[in-house]
């Protein structure tokens, strides 16, 4: 019971709550080597090659990844670092995810 | 003297690879053709040399060239978001694509043999320098999931073959450098 009050309190405190995590997203490109995108996800975000593979797999199948979350002062660093090596990026707030 | 194996690992975080005088000339050639694209827009003059030195430009639209376009993409779907990361990051963005670009040709310049030896952050400079010549030549070759196999089939007179022969060469000579870079994170 207390946790479902809690919960309830959670969400209604993400709703008013003005730094609500905002996402980078990758999208599919159709000229970045598969290998390429698994290795800047390894140097620029520290994932292990598991993780890096995995969300390398989801840009490639489903399109595109949120490959990291945060502030949205931490996303447009997120976002400039992965333009620098030519990922194709974009940040936005969390729940709007489409 | 012949053409290049590609990027191999020498000793603990140095990548080693031999180029002939060929290939030296098309990655120097086309390292050059990115740093000049990537200049300060002709479109746009800044106006306050207070700005321009902390990196703020009046850079706000997306850039007319497609291939530009591809290089410096926007961050945010909303335009009015995307313009004000714009002004911000622009710049700066392109000076880190022409230092990268830069790496590639200056080394080249000085190897009088065509040999190159990278250590770990030249390595990633390299990997985003060609990068960037893959996805400006991905944009001229109109580069999608579905015409790889037209493209193997252009006919011999076709300028476009040998661009898609040097796009596909330099997409191994990354892999090559990927391999190399790899082989220890495991």
């Amino acid at each position: 019971m207390v946790k479902t009050k809690s919960k309830i309190e959670e969400e209604i405190n993400a709703i008013f709550s003005t730094d609500r995590p905002w996402v980078t997203i990758v999208w599919d490109d159709p000229v970045n080597l598969m290998t390429y995108v698994t290795y800047v996800f390894m140097e620029l975000f520290g994932y292990t090659k598991a993780k890096a593979t995995q969300l390398m797999m989801q840009v490639h199948t489903e399109g595109k990844a949120i490959v990291s979350s945060g502030t949205r002062e931490e996303m447009e660093h997120d976002v400039a670092r992965l333009h620098e090596f030519g990922l194709w990026a974009t940040l936005q707030r969390s729940d709007t995810g489409k | 003297m012949s053409t290049t194996n590609g990027f191999r690992r020498h000793g603990n975080d140095s990548f080693i690879a031999d180029f002939s005088d060929s290939e030296k000339e098309v990655l120097i050639n086309l390292s050059q053709q990115i740093i000049e694209l990537l200049s300060e827009r002709s479109d746009h003059q800044d106006s306050d040399p207070l700005a321009a030195m902390v990196g703020i430009t009046s850079h706000d639209s997306p850039p007319d060239d497609e291939v530009l376009l591809r290089l410096l993409p926007n961050a945010y779907s909303d335009g009015v978001d995307a313009a004000e990361f714009r002004r911000y990051t622009e710049s700066v963005l392109r000076s880190k694509k022409q230092a990268h670009a830069m790496s590639i040709r200056t080394m080249l310049m000085a190897s009088e043999d065509g040999s190159v030896e990278l250590g770990h952050e030249l390595a990633n400079a390299w990997l985003g320098g060609l990068n960037d010549i893959r996805l400006a030549l991905g944009v001229r070759l109109n580069i999608d999931q579905s015409n790889s196999q037209e493209l193997e089939l252009l006919a011999p007179d076709d300028p476009m073959r040998g661009v898609y022969a040097t796009y596909s060469w330099l997409g191994w000579l990354q892999e090559s450098l990927l391999e190399s870079l790899m082989n220890d994170a495991d």
